[in-house]
């Protein structure tokens, strides 16, 4: 009887492992404290770790790191009170790589109670490659737009310094003129004649022209009004990111995503937050990419009054002199610089209620740039309209 | 003789206040074109040219006047990178370069 039973097991066992790795998508389960049973074939895929490595290892090998802690809460939890947050629902959540990179999945929960104690399979579905088509598809039209500001905002620089350029030489060759000439009326004795007044009117002039310049570049950063929406924040980072990975395709640097499982609301141009992402973005991938481990982590976060989004590379971050003019416009280290997007970017996130500071890094620290802005609240109003 | 070729008039007029403000023969030209279909050169003449005229470029006159046999006292002028200055220069023997804005007195550089 016994040996039967064995049997039966034994055979029922190597069916459902070899089920598991014909399975299209991960399957992983675990006991009742988080330790992996069974990690199949697509796990080792997804996540890079042989089931030999995975198996008896917590489950939060492969989680982010910032999910596994709450993971953690959520088995508590469920064990304690019985709510179910996942169990039967299914949900998207992030997964990440043995080399670090984090990635959605559709993770579907079912529980067995089994005389081991209960146990969970987790059955996870890659998104990476759904989200790709649909992005590609909803966002090819957004990336026109995108692109075009962010293009039209180089060329701008380019041509305002140009543009500045033919002003400032007029102006300073003009006072030269002036200075000269009144030089020459004291060595003369003579006083200064109607014409200096009239060089002096032309300086005036050219640097009028040049502050028009100028002004003209100011309003496109800050009058113009932003077309404030409550907006998730994550959401808006996440397409910025895929936007970027879009463009960069074939790009050697991963871009981690770090993110938690709550919205976080903001009362902010979609767009201009994304202009301020990719700005810092396109910076850190420029020095990620010359580094060893080549990676840029985005991370979101908030406490009761703000939202951050923390954008931290593997570059070697900059030295104190850097720091200085960081913000500046037309402050860059590099050959081919404008020096415009850390200045814009910033102005962006003050004309939000927020700012954007930076932490220089070094000593084998990439620089971090942070976002902040104001969470959203819900005020009297609101509460009205809803009510 | 001073000889300006600058396309931006308030920069031709700017360097023309300067140098005839100190009692100095001037003149303006808006195209190298203008320049060539209108005047000539001597051996005592001091040109100063934009590099980055329309049209026939400042790089494009010198080379043109060298050819011509007409190697005046050249003093370029431009805005642009360092890098792409020395492009528009190859091979142009004895210029002075003086890069917009101005960052020293002009007439002491064009004079010296
Ligand atoms: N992630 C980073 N790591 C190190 N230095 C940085 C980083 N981001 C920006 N910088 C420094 O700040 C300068 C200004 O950046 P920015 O305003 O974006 O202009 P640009 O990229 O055109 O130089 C850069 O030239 C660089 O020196
Ligand atoms: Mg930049």
């Amino acid at each position: 009887m016994g040996e039967l039973e064995d049997r039966r097991t034994a055979v029922s066992e190597a069916r459902f492992e070899s089920l598991l790795d014909t399975a299209a998508d991960g399957v992983i389960v675990i006991d009742e404290t988080g330790r992996m049973l069974v990690f199949n074939k697509i796990c080792e895929r997804l996540f890079g770790y042989s089931s030999a490595e995975a198996i008896g290892q917590n489950v939060s090998l492969i989680m982010p790191p910032e999910f596994s802690v709450s993971h953690d809460r959520f088995m508590n939890n469920y064990h304690r009170t019985g709510e179910k947050r996942i169990i039967g629902i299914g949900r998207e959540v992030s997964g990440m790589h043995r080399d670090g990179s984090v990635f959605p999945l559709e993770l579907s929960v079912g529980e067995a109670k089994t005389a081991d104690g209960r146990q969970y399979i987790g059955v996870l579905r890659d998104l990476r490659s759904r989200r790709a088509v649909e992005q590609r598809v909803s966002q090819l039209q957004a990336q026109v737009v995108h692109m075009t500001r962010l293009s039209a905002m180089d060329e701008m620089g380019a041509a305002m310094a140009h543009e500045l350029n033919q002003p400032l030489t007029a102006l300073l060759l003009y006072l030269q003129a002036v200075a000269r000439q009144i030089k020459t009326c004291f060595a003369d004795n003579k006083p200064p004649s109607d014409k200096m007044l009239g060089v002096l009117d032309k300086a005036v002039q050219e640097a009028e022209r040049a502050s028009h310049i100028v002004q003209r570049m100011r309003q496109m950063v800050e009058k113009r009004d932003p077309e404030r929406a409550t907006i998730d924040l994550r959401e808006v980072v996440n397409e910025a990111l895929d936007l970027s990975e879009f463009v960069a395709q074939g790009a050697t640097v991963t871009i981690r995503r770090v993110f938690g499982m709550t919205p976080i609301h903001v009362d902010a141009d979609a767009t201009q937050i994304q202009q301020i992402i990719l700005n810092l973005l396109r910076n850190a991938l420029e020095v990620a990419k010359e580094s060893e481990e080549r990676w840029v982590k985005v991370s979101i976060g908030a406490d009761d009054r703000s939202a951050f989004v923390s954008v931290t590379d593997s570059g070697p971050g900059f030295s104190e002199d850097v720091s200085k003019s960081l913000f500046k416009t037309f402050s860059t280290t590099k050959k081919s610089g404008m020096g415009l997007g850390l200045a814009i970017s910033r102005a962006i996130a003050q004309n939000h209620g927020g700012d954007l500071m930076a932490d220089p890094g070094g000593n084998g620290q990439g620089a971090t740039f942070t976002l902040m802005l104001p969470m959203h609240h819900l005020d009297e109003t609101e509460d009205d309209t809803w009510g | 003789m001073y000889i300006i070729v600058e396309d931006d008039p308030s920069v031709a007029d700017a360097l023309e206040s300067l140098l005839s403000g100190a009692g100095l023969p001037v003149r303006v030209f808006a195209s190298a074109e203008e320049f060539i279909h209108s005047s000539s050169l001597t051996s005592e003449d001091t040109m100063i040219v934009d590099l980055g005229l329309p049209g026939m470029s400042g790089g494009e006159l010198v080379r043109h006047l060298e050819k011509a046999g007409a190697t005046p006292k050249v003093i370029a002028i431009s805005g642009k990178s360092s890098r792409t200055i020395a492009r528009e220069t190859e091979g142009l023997s004895d210029l002075k370069i003086l890069r917009k804005p101005p960052a020293a007195d002009w007439l002491e550089a064009i004079t010296a």
